[in-house]
Order: structure tokens, then sequence, then C-alpha cells
């Protein structure tokens, strides 16, 4: 016989929990590792039961956004979070996804619309609800047009530091609240901001991915 | 033995069918209905005269004035309030006033209220 999927429940309603749980059992393939109610388990506690999917019902039980989102971590780490009885609402999703989420399933969902993520998960792919989908589309195509990606920016001769701190620059964040969330200083940011301009030649800090594209585009 | 009969009303979708998978696995109690819009509530309860409406709970705690009513025209009835966010849950019912009281939100703290109900005399007060 297969493995069975390995669930931890971590929901902030214990009715629910129970309820997930008591739905779980009845299935030959999940197996219900471990459940917990309200506050958040940590790292330790949900690695030790050595689960295959989290099951959570709330973005705060995600663990905090990194400052900038490790692309193959989501490949690495085994443990993959679903989010359950989730408000249908896109800022929501994506900040589920920046999180590191791979499940985002709504609160008019049905209770076999969650064993179905559970399973979809379990076996390594991401779930959502369809017209999520075209959300997704429209939201890589735009990340496209706006940050040009590390290829095409290494051409301009930036390094991947100062890649990295394009989008950021991009937003109008300030070389404090860079530095920040990059845990550089200000100074060292400050330095990498006045070479991308100059490497740009422009003089506008809020031009910089717009000055990206252009010379990408040869103009 | 006559079953408990229950009518789901809960909201969102998901809670609902929750509750009602926990409901559904106990023999002396019975679902005799579910529906998806508050607005439906009074039509469906003279319909299938439930011991027990579940209805989602209000952040505010109150009882909406559709189930107020409710309680009113069948004082036999009592409502169980469930929170799909917070951990929390409610059961009214009607003497003079409404009377409500916290309840567990668990499955043992639902399932205890609905089958106290044969004994009101010795609800918390």
């Amino acid at each position: 016989m297969e493995k069975k999927i390995g669930v931890f429940l971590q929901c902030q309603n214990r009715l629910a929990r129970e309820s997930i749980a008591r739905i779980l059992q009845k299935r030959s393939d999940i197996q219900v590792v471990h459940g917990r109610t309200a506050t958040s388990a940590s790292e330790e506690e949900i690695a030790g039961t050595n689960p295959d999917v989290v099951v959570l019902d709330s973005l705060q039980l995600l663990p905090e956004e990194e400052p900038v989102a490790p692309i193959r971590g989501l490949a690495e780490s085994r443990v993959k979070r679903i989010l359950i009885a989730m408000p249908d609402d896109p800022k929501h999703f994506l900040k589920a996804i920046r999180r590191g989420a791979v499940g985002y399933v709504l609160c008019d969902a049905s209770a076999s619309d969650v064993v179905a993520a559970i399973r979809g998960v379990g076996q390594g792919d991401a779930i959502c609800p369809p017209h999520y989908v075209r959300l997704l589309f429209e939201y890589i195509a735009l990340l496209a047009t706006r940050y040009p990606n590390r290829q095409t920016k290494a051409s301009i001769g930036l390094t991947s530091r100062e890649q990295q701190l394009i989008p950021l620059i991009g937003r109008g964040l300030t070389n404090k609240q860079i530095a920040g969330s990059l845990n550089l200083s200000e100074q060292t940011v400050k330095n990498h901001v006045h070479r991308i301009l100059g490497k740009l030649g422009i003089g506008d800090r809020l031009d910089v991915s717009e000055a990206c594209e252009t010379q990408l585009l040869g103009m | 033995m006559s079953r408990i009969k229950v009518l789901l009303a809960n909201r969102p979708r998901l809670i609902r069918e929750l509750v009602m998978a926990t409901i559904s696995d106990q023999p002396d109690i019975e679902i005799v209905g579910e529906i998806q819009e508050e607005v439906q509530i009074s039509k469906a309860v003279e319909a299938v005269r439930p011991d027990f409406l579940i209805v989602a709970l209000e952040k505010s705690n109150r009882l909406s004035g559709i189930c107020q009513t409710v309680l009113r025209s069948f004082p036999q009835i009592q409502i169980i309030a469930i929170s799909s966010d917070r951990n929390s849950s409610m059961c009214y019912w009607a003497s003079l006033h409404i009377e409500s009281h916290q309840i567990e939100c668990s499955e043992a703290g639902v399932l205890s209220a609905i089958r106290e109900k044969t004994r009101p005399m010795n609800r918390p007060q």
C-alpha cells in the first residue's frame, strides 16, 4: 500500500479542526498526525510530527513573510501548507502565496474540496480556486513587464545585489526601509543606489524600473 | 426513540459542511435540512420544525432579527450559533426573554448542548 499523507491540523476554530479530523479519519489514504488549536505551533513542533501537509485556517498562522521570497525554498521545504476557510480576496491569496502556502481553499468551498486539496498538495501540486488561476497569469505578466528578469538585467551590467534592489527602489521604498528589509546598512544601500543610477544613466531613483526596461528594449 | 432534529443554516458553506460531518455521525441526532441563506430560515423552520437551528455567530454575539423572531414564534426551538473564525459558540433560547449562554466551540461542546436540551432546567444561567 502507498504511504499515507500525514496531516497536521492547526486551526483557530476548534470545532472546525475536530470536524476535519473526523472527515480525514475516514479516508484510507490520509492520516492526521496532530491537531492543535489557536496558538501557533513552532516549526520544531510541526517538524517533530513529520507531516506532509499542514492545514491552517488563518493567514496569521503562517510563518512570517521573508523580506525577499525565496522561490527555490518552496520546492525544497518538505512541509506544505494549505489555508482553508479563506475569504475570496485576491490580496489575501497573493499574500498567502508569498508566505509560502501551496493550497488556498475558500470558505465557500465544500468539505470534499478540503480533502481534494490535501490529496493534491500531498502529491506535489499547488491548489487554488479555478478563478484565481487567471489572477496568477495576470500577476506574473505584470511582474514580467515591471521588473526585468535576472538574466536581462545582468546584460546591463548590474550585480545580483543591484538587481535585487531594483524592484524595491521602484516600489518607492526609502534607503532605510530597503536596508531594514535586506539586513544591510543604510550607507551600503545608498552606495548601491548611487551605482545603479550611474549604470542606468538616470537621476531619479523612481525611474529605475522604467530605465531598466528601456535599456533592455534597446531604446 | 425519536431523534433530535437539527436544521443547519450557518455560513460559510465550509463550516456548515464540517458541522454536518460531525452531526451526521451521531445516531441520536438527525439533520432535517440545510439552507444557505438566512432569509430562508423562517420558511424552513416552519416546514421542518427542528429542535435545533444552527446559524453563524455574529461578531457582536447578538442574534439576528430573523433568529429572534424564530425563537419568539417557536419557543420550543433552541439556536446554536457557531463562529467561523473565532473559537466561540453560543446557545440561545426563549423563555420570557431571549436567553443565551456560551458553549465550548468543540464537537463535545456543541453535541452536549444539543443533547442537554431535554433537560433545560439544568442549563446554566
